[in-house]
């Protein structure tokens, strides 16, 4: 009779382990099929969009500030998953590309920071960014033009302003009305 | 007399070995002086390498960000491998542009920037004010295989960066004319930094 118990109980236990396990995986599985049905119903266009070298225009940019720039779009562009491929300037695979976008990037202000400045006296001496950011159609049609800032205030080297540059860019893109699926048809402007 | 003749014999032939101890001390101070220079940077006959320890901050093949590791020129290619990893390579044919710069970074990392931080009475501004150092910046521009740009940016100790850029351009990379505004741009940085 006790055997019957604690046989009982253990296969209690097991089914309650089995049932943990199994719904996490499940979970995940149902939100992938929600999110891939889309709105309407009908599956959306996704675009791809290649990444232009940095224009510095007339400011003393250091040629290391424009290639951190370009380098750390592609990757946050990539991390944003918003496009369904993100190629670089010159790639040949992106003529072949149906639905292609450029991002352009134009420097409209630089000030350069001193990392000593900002460990010693924390007010001063951060790095400041300021770009033009525009998504052109393979036609120059403007889908999305922003001015995005990007920083570095406390701690890091001056090259993170690059980063936090970029980080921006693709969170503006994001974040946009033009949400990188269906007919670029509206120009949005304005500044993060 | 035998004795004499022995300890005269004998004295000659030490007289010499008195001297040794002090060329010795003098080839392993020089030996000493010039070890750190080898460990910097170690070249070899004119086809083989030219290697140094560098930062690789963002954009080198597959290399990890961030990452410290040898920095090398050879034969055909140029090749960064960090300890006990398997190096990225890209052929110096693909590199298109070779860019120079200078900075000037706190040293230490975040331990230390934690450490200056938790200093009483401003302690660890004082330290900042010293705690930095110069570096030379390397930037490449280079293309892969399906001619995408790419950019890689390294930091090395101060004065090693003209040698690797200078061994690419012998083994013939071709700066363009963006490389005297650069130098000269970054050259500006420096001295902002150093104010």
């Amino acid at each position: 009779m006790k055997t019957n118990k604690c046989n009982l109980s253990i296969a209690c236990l097991i089914s309650l382990v089995a049932i943990i396990l199994a719904l996490p995986g499940q979970l995940p599985g149902q939100t992938g099929t929600a999110k891939s049905s889309g709105g309407n119903g009908t599956p959306a266009t996704r675009w791809s969009v290649q990444v232009d070298q940095v224009d510095a225009g007339n400011l003393d940019l250091a040629y290391s500030f424009q290639i951190a720039i370009y380098e750390n779009l592609v990757v946050e562009l990539k991390t944003t998953k918003q496009f369904q491929q993100v190629f670089r300037e010159g790639d040949r695979k992106a003529s072949e590309a149906p639905n292609l976008l450029v991002l352009k990037t134009t420097v409209e202000k630089y000030i350069p920071g001193s990392e000593t400045k900002r460990a010693v006296t924390t007010v001063s001496g951060a790095t400041k960014l300021t770009v033009r950011s525009q998504l052109l159609t393979r036609e120059g049609n403007v889908v999305l033009e922003r001015t995005v800032n990007g920083e570095v205030r406390l701690f890091g080297s001056n090259l993170r302003a690059t980063h936090n540059l970029a980080h921006n860019i693709a969170k503006t893109i994001k974040q946009s009305s033009w949400s990188g699926s269906g007919q670029p048809t509206a120009i949005l402007t304005g500044q993060l | 007399m035998d004795r004499f003749v022995v300890s005269r014999s004998h004295s000659e032939a030490y007289q010499p070995d008195r001297r040794h101890p002090l060329w010795l001390s003098i080839v392993l101070i020089c030996c000493s002086l010039a070890a750190p220079a080898q460990q910097i940077t170690q070249r070899g006959n004119s086809s083989a390498s030219l290697s140094t320890q560098a930062i690789h901050l963002l954009g080198f093949a597959n290399a990890k960000n961030n990452s410290t590791g040898t920095l090398s020129v050879q034969y055909d290619s140029l090749q960064f491998q960090q300890n006990g990893k398997p190096g990225a390579i890209v052929k110096i044919a693909l590199v298109r542009d070779v860019f120079l710069g200078a900075e000037s970074k706190q040293v230490g990392g975040l331990p230390m920037t934690l450490g200056k931080t938790a200093a009483p009475f401003g302690g660890g501004r004082v330290v900042s004010l010293f705690a930095h150092k110069k570096y030379d910046t390397l930037t490449l521009e280079y293309v892969d295989a399906d001619e995408g740009i790419h950019g890689a940016i390294f930091q090395l100790t101060e004065g090693q960066g003209e040698l690797v850029r200078n061994e690419l351009i012998a083994r013939g990379v071709i700066v363009g004319s963006r490389q005297d505004q650069s130098t000269k741009e970054s050259a500006a940085e420096a001295t902002h930094e150093n104010k």
